[in-house]
């Protein structure tokens, strides 16, 4: 009688497990969209002289991942105001890094030689990163604090004063 | 209270036993002193969780092993299954950004409530999930509470039964015999042999019994059902068990599937029609969809495939004319027709060179629309690209930009560099699309470089077109063979519970009185035309319904 | 290939008119045995088996039917609801004779058949004309997925039958008290439930056979998966006069009816499905006509037709129509479970790559299932035997014709034929 018993103690728990763990998973967030307090998914991509750059190289410090392509308008708007707190704070240790959406180099090079953009840009080939990230809208930036966690997710074109408070914010916070 | 469960015979029962294990007498003293006909579910086996005592596991364990439970569940899991389907899911739309503004705008306030309270993923939802994983409890529990003790009282069966175990069943006969009683057995049992079944005797007693494996069947059923449900769910625990993704491909596009090594090419998208002589009379001359084809041919990168300076190096794996029903098949990864759209876009024009001030023509030259080369060397002269515009367009300034990464009306911007021109060279803009071109005015753009030259194609053999994108669905199921195989065992158990039936014929002759009881699961007219032909064999004429023995009664 | 679909639908209307005389055999074996000269016993097994060789040579027919179709389509005919609808017709007819052969019981013949003559007369509302299938129709497993679907279905239609039979056979017409008065009603409720369908097929059928027409230009309204919102304008045509016309729609024709030249009445918005407006004036019309037929039966045979149909199944045994119930429910369940759920599944995952993907069509397949099997424990593991049971089965054969049915007309999805009424 006492083998029984633990023969159905070990039921009930391997049911409990296997159960909790099906109905915990309707829980969880479907698919995989990325939320503040996550970290963000390596790369290994090519900037615009064909060196390769990884994720890992820009830990340390608080950095600013934008994801932009030319033939999206509000990218395009926002680039002088990234650059502009780009050369604002880089000297406080910001790091800004835009991720051109998997278009040509020489129409990367033509956007960026004309509106002048110094922080580094690297280009994503056949979407990998962008669907790796799960973005869903054009621009979508990054705030990643130093020790490599993502603390704001923004969608659509931000201003300078936008992105000076959220800076300020990670800067601080470092 | 604890009931004396020791029966007359002498054999010691569990609590919660109802018929003697033994000899078959009903125990409780309600039963014994009324006549009705005994209910032989599990044999009267007393069930695992039929306990004088239970602690809160016991209750649990008692919760789940109720038939009445597990009916509830299942009315429960119907009902909301029927709820789910008043409006169509979240899940049946590919791109819903606002769910609750649609539901609301399309079906109004009922929508809005239908939306509210969730039932817009009913299937999805953590109650639905849980009424899943009671049921697969209940199945569990309920089997093992009942098989081991239906098991044993199957494996020991005594011949020899009360006689009001006998004389209780659904099918009954009492009558004289002549002859010795022993010889009388014997001969039956003979002609029980016959009609397959396995007959055991003791003395004037006999116990025939067959198609016993068709008790197992609503065990096998069960069984059958867990292991399917523990394939759906695994599928979503074990990593690259399971993958849902989309590709888009235009004819001689090369896509990455994503989250995998492999490529997907597609050589072309067919839509086939049905012709006007496998059409019925009312519908010839109408175009009917036969079967859409994209021809795909599938790499997989062996090389470079996370360097991203490098191009990946590939290798064909797999080639098939994907089909509706008839998907390309790689390694467990699937590549189904799914949509496709009517897309008219460029794969790649071979335009050709003309100096307007000789009227020489050179060329033609290969110009893909993605990913072009930076340098083309035409005659004499060399095109550099500058820049390229897969759909061109002006910005808020009138500046040139592109307004999407697809070349849907595609521009390039070549420095053309040669004899006779100045060193830096002569910038042009070329428009493969005849329609661009005149939109947005190539000519008068590129001003005096225009007089100098054009570009331009031929012969439309000059033009590779895409008139489709083909959409493939890219899955991966590696639960699939555990679910095939649990709907497998459930079909095998529901065969041999339902089309088979477990038949006990129990005899015994007491001074010359013969009394015969039969029991069935199933099919109780079977049992009595079998019991009535046997008895007729036997020298006993009686018709077959006269054995119910419900009909005594009245 | 013309020929071949020109036999086809001759064979139809010759099944039709042989399962109608076999009915009218079966009825005479029943309701006439207390008038024949001869001994009851006799004059009911002759009259039955005149019944039972009509129905025979009734179905060889629909079989001509069936095959004929097949040859002049190119395919088996199991693809619009016309066929199904049909298919289902010869699969019920064959149940009822495993059934009838299996228990010898003369009288199931004269509740199946016009069960059957109802469903074939149902399938001939629908447009009978060929249709070239659509690639994902175009699949071995979709024939096995139907075929075998149909016969489990049939065979729960025959469970109906015996349950029917038995409730109407069994309700005391004697007894006062509330839960007599209740059997009573739901006994009547029932047949009266049959009454409008057949009020239905009358409707329709009489208002085609006089021409009848009227239509509508609708314009809706609807907000797609991304929020733009959709005007459409789309023609709505009628075959019966419009009680109720489409919501926000104007008329284009109507022909005038008993005085009727306007619309009575305008559909609600609330019910949008395809066409709802239509099936809403039908819905009506259906439960009009069956009301006055009903109002007509009553007035002539002057009782509740549960009573008057009762004392001619004097002579049959509850107890037996209880284990046919139950046994056509148990030979068609491992039937529906193969057909409607695991070659369902198979071809779902060929088709669409998924096995599974809660369609409403699915869903209510699975509540079919789910449904005969709370019927199969409760009556083996809880002992739901005779009158219960019977209810159960009735349940459950109006969520099979739902699923049939009732899931295409109300709701969309991947089963919507095409050309449905």
């Amino acid at each position: 009688m006492r083998r029984h018993k633990s023969v159905q103690y070990l039921i009930l728990a391997l049911m409990l497990l296997v159960g909790g763990y099906a109905v915990g998973r309707s829980f969880a967030s479907s698919g995989d969209v990325l939320r503040p307090g996550d970290k963000p998914p390596s790369f290994r991509l090519a900037d615009l002289q064909g060196e390769a750059h990884t994720l890992e190289e820009y830990a340390g410090n608080p950095l600013i991942l934008n994801f932009w392509g030319t033939f999206c308008p509000p990218c395009r708007e926002e680039m002088p105001a990234l650059q502009q707190q780009y050369e604002a704070w880089k000297d406080e240790g910001l790091q800004v890094v835009g991720i051109n959406l998997s278009e040509d180099r020489h129409r990367v090079e033509n956007f960026i030689r004309r509106i002048g953009v110094s922080f580094p840009i690297l280009l994503d080939t056949n979407r990998r990163t962008e669907r790796a990230f799960g973005l869903r809208e054009y621009p979508t930036t990054y705030f990643i604090d130093a020790n490599g966690v993502i603390r704001q997710i923004v969608s659509g074109p931000l201003t300078i004063e936008e992105i000076e408070g959220r800076v300020k914010s990670l800067l601080e916070s470092a | 209270m604890i009931r004396n469960t020791k029966c007359e015979c002498g054999h010691q029962n569990p609590v919660g036993t109802v018929l003697c294990e033994a000899c078959g007498k009903p125990l409780d003293e309600e039963l014994a002193a009324s006549d009705s006909v005994l209910e032989m579910r599990y044999d009267g086996m007393a069930r695992r969780s039929q306990k004088p005592h239970p602690n809160p596991v016991d209750r649990v364990w008692n919760f789940f092993s109720s038939v009445r439970v597990a009916v509830w569940l299942i009315v429960i899991t119907l009902a909301a299954a029927a709820l789910g389907t008043v409006f169509p899911q979240e899940s049946a739309f590919v791109n819903l950004t606002d769910p609750a503004a649609y539901y609301r705008e399309n079906y109004g306030t009922i929508g809005a409530v239908y939306h509210a309270l969730g039932l817009s993923r009913t299937f999805e939802s953590w109650w639905f999930i849980t009424l899943m994983v009671m049921i697969g409890a209940s199945l569990v529990i309920c089997s093992l509470d009942r098989v081991l003790p239906l098991y044993r009282a199957l494996t020991r069966q005594q011949v020899r039964k009360h006689l009001q175990f006998i004389t209780r069943q659904q099918v009954v006969y009492v009558g004289p015999i002549q002859g010795d009683a022993e010889a009388w057995t014997a001969r039956f049992a003979e002609i029980l042999s016959r009609k397959r079944y396995k007959v055991r005797t003791d003395g004037n007693a006999l116990l025939a019994e067959k198609n016993r494996f068709s008790r197992w069947g609503p065990y096998v059923i069960h069984i059958g059902l867990i292991v399917f449900l523990l394939a759906v769910l695994m599928r979503g625990v074990i990593p690259g068990w399971y993958m849902d993704e989309y590709v888009g491909l235009d004819d001689g596009e090369i896509e990455q599937i994503p989250r995998t090594g492999y490529f997907v090419k597609s050589l072309g998208f067919r839509i086939d029609f049905y012709s006007d002589d496998e059409l019925p009379e009312h519908l010839k001359g109408q175009l009917r969809v036969k079967q859409f084809t994209t021809k795909a041919v599938l790499y997989e990168c062996v090389a470079y495939c996370d360097d991203a300076t490098r191009e990946p190096e590939l290798k064909e794996v797999a080639a098939h004319d994907i089909r509706v029903n008839s998907p390309l098949s790689y390694r467990g990864l699937r590549l189904y027709q799914y949509d496709f759209a009517e897309a008219p876009r460029l794969i790649s024009v071979r335009p050709t060179l003309v100096d307007k001030r000789t009227g020489q023509s050179y060329g033609p030259f290969e110009l893909p629309m993605r990913h072009p080369p930076l340098t083309y060397s035409v005659g004499p002269f060399t095109l550099e690209l500058r820049d390229s515009f897969p759909e061109f367009g002006l910005d808020e300034n009138g500046e040139p930009v592109t307004l999407s990464r697809e070349p849907n009306a595609p521009a390039f911007v070549f420095v053309i560099k040669g004899p006779g021109l100045p060193e830096e060279g002569v910038p042009y803009l070329y428009f493969p699309r005849e329609a661009d071109r005149q939109r947005f005015g190539q000519d008068r753009i590129n001003g005096a470089a225009a007089e100098m030259f054009d570009i331009r194609v031929m012969s439309m053999e000059d033009v590779e077109f895409s008139t489709y994108t083909s959409y493939l669905n890219v899955r991966v199921d590696r639960g699939m063979p555990y679910v095939w195989t649990g709907a497998a065992i459930t079909m095998i158990g529901l065969v041999m519970g339902i089309y088979w039936n477990h038949r006990r014929i129990w005899l015994r002759i007491d001074d010359g009185v013969l009394s015969l009881g039969a029991h069935t699961n199933k099919n109780r007219f079977g049992l009595r035309a079998e019991v009535a032909a046997a008895l007729a064999k036997a020298g006993i004429e009686v018709d077959a319904k006269m054995l119910d023995n419900r009909r005594k009664e009245s | 290939m013309t020929d071949w679909l020109q036999i086809s639908s001759n064979a139809v209307i010759v099944a039709f008119f042989l399962y109608c005389f076999s009915f009218i055999a079966y009825a005479v074996a029943v309701g006439g045995s207390r008038f024949a000269n001869r001994e009851p016993e006799a004059h009911r097994r002759r009259w039955g088996n005149i019944g039972l060789w009509l129905a025979a040579a009734g179905w060889a027919a629909h079989l001509v039917y069936f095959f004929a179709r097949w040859a002049g389509a190119g395919h088996i005919p199991v693809s619009n609801l016309y066929e199904f609808l049909m298919a289902l017709g010869i699969a019920m007819m064959l149940a009822f004779f495993v059934i009838r052969f299996a228990y010898r019981h003369p009288l199931l013949g004269a509740f199946a058949l016009p069960l059957t003559i109802i469903i074939v007369a149902y399938a001939s509302v629908f447009p009978s004309e060929v249709q070239p299938l659509v690639p994902a129709l175009n699949s071995i497993w979709l024939r096995l997925h139907v075929t075998t679907a149909v016969l489990g279905e049939a065979f729960f239609a025959v469970g109906f039958t015996a349950a029917l039979i038995l409730i109407l056979r069994v309700t005391d017409f004697s007894r006062t008290d509330k839960a007599g008065r209740r059997a009573r009603f739901w006994a009547e409720f029932t047949l009266v439930v049959i009454v409008i369908v057949i009020g239905f097929l009358v409707a329709v059928f009489g208002f085609r056979a006089a021409g009848y027409h009227a239509e509508f230009r609708q314009e809706t309204v609807t907000v797609d998966a991304r929020g733009n919102v959709i005007e459409q304008e789309s023609t709505v045509e009628y075959g019966l006069p419009p009680i109720f016309k489409p919501y926000n729609s104007e008329t284009v024709s109507m022909d005038p009816f008993l005085g009727m030249t306007e619309p009575l009445f305008e559909t609600p918005s609330w019910m949008n499905g395809v066409n709802a407006g239509r099936k809403w004036n039908t819905v009506v019309w259906s439960v009009i006509v069956g009301l006055l037929l009903y109002g007509l039966l009553r007035l002539i045979i002057r009782k509740p037709l549960a009573r008057a149909i009762q004392p001619a199944l004097d002579g049959i045994d509850p107890d037996d129509l209880d284990e046919i119930s139950y046994r056509a429910i148990a030979i068609g369940f491992p039937l529906f479970t193969l057909g409607a759920l695991v070659f369902a599944m198979i071809w779902a995952q060929i088709a669409w790559s998924r096995f599974w993907g809660w369609d409403p069509k699915e869903v209510w397949a699975l509540i079919t299932w789910l449904f005969y099997s709370a019927y199969l424990h409760l009556r083996l593991s809880r002992g739901w035997h005779g009158i219960r049971s019977a209810w159960l089965a009735v349940i459950g054969f109006l969520i099979v014709m739902f699923t049939l049915i009732g899931v295409n007309l109300l709701i969309a999805g991947l089963h919507s034929y095409a050309g449905v009424s």
